[in-house]
């Protein structure tokens, strides 16, 4: 009843996104003769992060600044840790890749005199309401095979070396095989481990893309593969109830938080740390602490702005968020007679604003021979945004093309991938057949309760210690189980099945990574109660982990943070 | 509900299987009946919010809507893609129906009205 697709290519990219779109046309250019496979979740002209568009790079060496001084920045940004090697290295292209993709028709805004605008010291702004299919179109005439709506579960493996991956369709009763040479995984970080800010059907109303649910993260786990820094969460300020960013605001015409007596809090409170500009985790502690003890609300000041810059504003959000535009429409609210109310979002894994994800050398090659990473899954190097994802996956691209030189295609044993359609298939099979059944979202809102409440949720201002992070752990290790009865009753029902798996895998690491960093290295993304301080001494290094393939057990240990 | 397919309007594109709505929801929500030729949001509850399915209709039937917990319905945000393909005119009437438009330039893809699944289907049985 379910056909098997077999496919033989030389790199295979698993998410056609930032990265690996990006990924693609570099391959095809170096080597116009090799085959290049993209598996896209959705439609690669508009799927994941940068579905609705883009208003600005946010990682750009503008003119008078040098790579030297952004690796310094970010590590500043990062508390003190960051791979400087990757960071210097995805530095060095931006400039290659935004000019590519100005090539390729994204409009950037130039000044009188032909140079980016820029929006602040690292941003330039765009108007990239179309910079997904612009970047798709590219990878498409570049000569990629895109096979689009295809769910990946696994990778397949040959001893210690990554020979591919497995998914389905989600259109037709299909399973795929993709041999590869090269295997890249950029499918986007993980999202919706957490409860949301929002209830109902604003629930997927999320600041990162709720779509993209973790599986990079977990086929490295279930094949071994070393991740890096999961405990440096990423809590998002965002705009009240739309989740919008703030960037467009506090960047673009300069409002300061202020608390709800006028309070210019950072300024005050967190002088010492750089006020406004504090390290990023500061600017989410900062309002959290006003908040909590009793001065919040908390708001970007945009009073007293010109109606022209307010129509700057609107204009600036409906390139990426048009919700917050209509959302002021509809609730009267004018930024230049009304502040902005801020509130901050659950927190997300992602490893272009933070760096959790997959522990990689140079050439973003993770520690599994024949797999590389880039973008939000590739770890140690936080303040990627859209940039660093091109960069990245133009370094993957040229080194995999360098590493396949003269490879056969590799064979992957029909054991494996049996076991593979059995475990895919499983929930789509059992439909019907249970009296206790769990359905995908019921699965979910298990996993999210537990995450909400004992791993640092909103509920606690995102605060944890060593008793609340040991229930998580337990009451995490009974969900494998309840896979076992997990139904799906038609082919999207099954991708939110294999979603909700991955995330329990991907919880379980992260609840390991909390335990193990006895410090408090980037309060409100990481803040340990029972280690309150930051310790240089002890910790100023990687927490690094590994799943055993074999027995499931995660080995916990520490890297130095220049290799 | 964050989107609103007015069945009014919606034609289906034709004999298409995937309209370019189904096509381009990165979550993969909305369905076209092949029966009643109308495409609606499936999965209410799983939507981002992020609106290229409003941009890409030919037939302007995909309606952007506030959640109503978010406040007032009644205020509306209309994309309008030029045909030139190189702006998008935004309508923005609020609740004390003042109306603002925002022309912003972009460069919007052309998207078919169907087109072939690479690996399942050879071409989509669709003419124009």
């Amino acid at each position: 009843m379910i056909e098997r697709k077999v496919i033989d290519t030389d790199i295979l990219i698993i998410g056609g996104g930032t990265a690996g779109c990006m990924a693609a046309v570099e391959a095809k250019e170096r080597n116009p003769h090799l085959t290049v496979t993209i598996l896209e979740k959705a439609h690669i002209d508009r799927s994941g992060c940068l579905a609705g568009g883009m208003n600005a790079i946010n990682a750009y060496i503008n003119a008078g600044e040098t790579v030297d001084r952004f690796v310094s920045y970010v590590r500043d940004d990062a508390c003190g840790l960051i791979r400087e090697d990757l960071v210097r290295s995805m530095a060095e292209e931006f400039e290659y890749a935004v000019k590519k993709v100005e090539k390729w028709g994204l409009p950037i805004l130039l000044d009188d005199q032909g140079r980016y605008v820029k929006r602040g010291r690292w941003n330039i702004k765009i108007n990239g309401e179309s910079l997904k299919p612009i970047l798709a179109q590219a990878a498409r005439q570049a000569g990629t095979r895109i096979y689009n709506w295809v769910v990946v579960t696994d990778l397949l493996t040959d001893g210690n070396r990554v020979v591919g991956a497995a998914g389905f369709s989600l259109r037709h009763s299909l399973f795929y095989i993709v041999r590869a040479k090269a295997t890249l995984v950029s499918t986007g970080g993980a999202a919706r481990l957490y409860r949301a800010n929002n209830r109902d059907d604003a629930a997927y109303k999320t600041w990162y893309c709720p779509y993209n649910t973790g599986a990079g993260y977990a086929v490295g786990i279930r094949s071994g593969a070393e991740m890096t820094s999961f405990e440096m969460r990423y809590v998002a300020l965002r705009t009240k109830d739309t989740i919008a960013p703030t960037g467009t605001i506090a960047l673009g015409v300069h409002a300061p938080q202020v608390n709800a007596l006028g309070e210019r809090f950072m300024a005050t409170r967190y002088a010492h740390l750089g006020g406004d500009g504090a390290p990023t985790p500061y600017r989410t502690y900062g309002p959290l602490q006003e908040i909590k003890e009793g001065r919040g609300p908390v708001y970007l000041d945009t009073r007293g702005l010109s109606p022209d810059q307010v129509r700057e504003l609107k204009a600036a959000y409906l390139d990426m968020y048009p919700s917050m535009v209509l959302y002021w429409a509809a609730n009267g609210i004018d930024p230049s007679k009304t502040a902005i109310e801020v509130e901050t979002t659950e927190p997300y894994i992602v490893g272009g604003h933070c760096q959790s994800g997959y522990w990689v050398d140079a050439n973003r090659k993770t520690t599994l021979e024949g797999l590389y990473a880039a973008g939000d899954v590739a770890g140690g190097a936080p303040f990627k945004f859209v940039s660093g994802c091109w960069a990245e996956g133009v370094l993957a691209a040229r080194a995999m093309g360098i590493a396949i030189r003269e490879m056969p295609y590799p064979t992957v044993s029909e054991t494996q991938m049996a076991q593979i359609e059995t475990r895919i298939f499983t929930p789509l099979r059992r439909h019907g057949t249970l009296r206790y059944a769990v359905k995908p979202a019921e699965l979910e809102a298990r996993l999210q309760k537990i995450m909400e409440q004992y791993a640092g949720g909103r509920a606690t201002y995102y605060e944890m210690n060593a008793a609340m992070l040991s229930i998580a752990r337990i009451q995490l290790a009974a969900l494998p189980d309840a896979t076992e009865r997990l139904v799906a009753d038609d082919l999207h029902q099954l991708m939110k099945a294999h979603e909700v798996m991955d995330r329990i895998d991907v919880a379980q690491v992260l609840v390991e990574h909390l335990l193990y960093r006895e410090e408090t290295r980037w309060p409100s993304y990481q803040t340990r109660t029972d280690f309150p301080e930051r310790d240089d001494v002890h910790w100023l290094k990687f927490v690094n982990s590994k799943r055993n393939p074999q027995t499931g057990a995660i080995e916990m240990f520490t890297r130095p943070p220049s290799p | 509900m964050p989107i609103w397919i007015d069945p009014e309007k919606c034609n289906g594109c034709y004999n298409s299987r995937q309209p370019p709505c189904v096509r381009m929801c990165p979550g993969d929500l909305i369905v076209k009946d092949m029966l009643t030729h109308k495409a609606s949001l499936k999965y209410v509850n799983d939507c981002w919010d992020c609106l290229p399915c409003v941009k890409v209709c030919p037939e302007e039937a995909v309606e952007f809507h506030l959640s109503a917990q978010f406040g007032e319905k009644g205020a509306r945000l209309i994309p309008h893609v030029h045909k030139t393909r190189d702006q998008i005119t935004w309508e923005l009437i609020d609740i004390a129906d003042k109306k603002e438009m925002f022309t912003i330039q972009t460069k919007i893809m052309a998207v078919s009205l169907d087109e072939p699944i690479e690996g399942v289907s050879p071409a989509p049985d669709f003419t124009i």
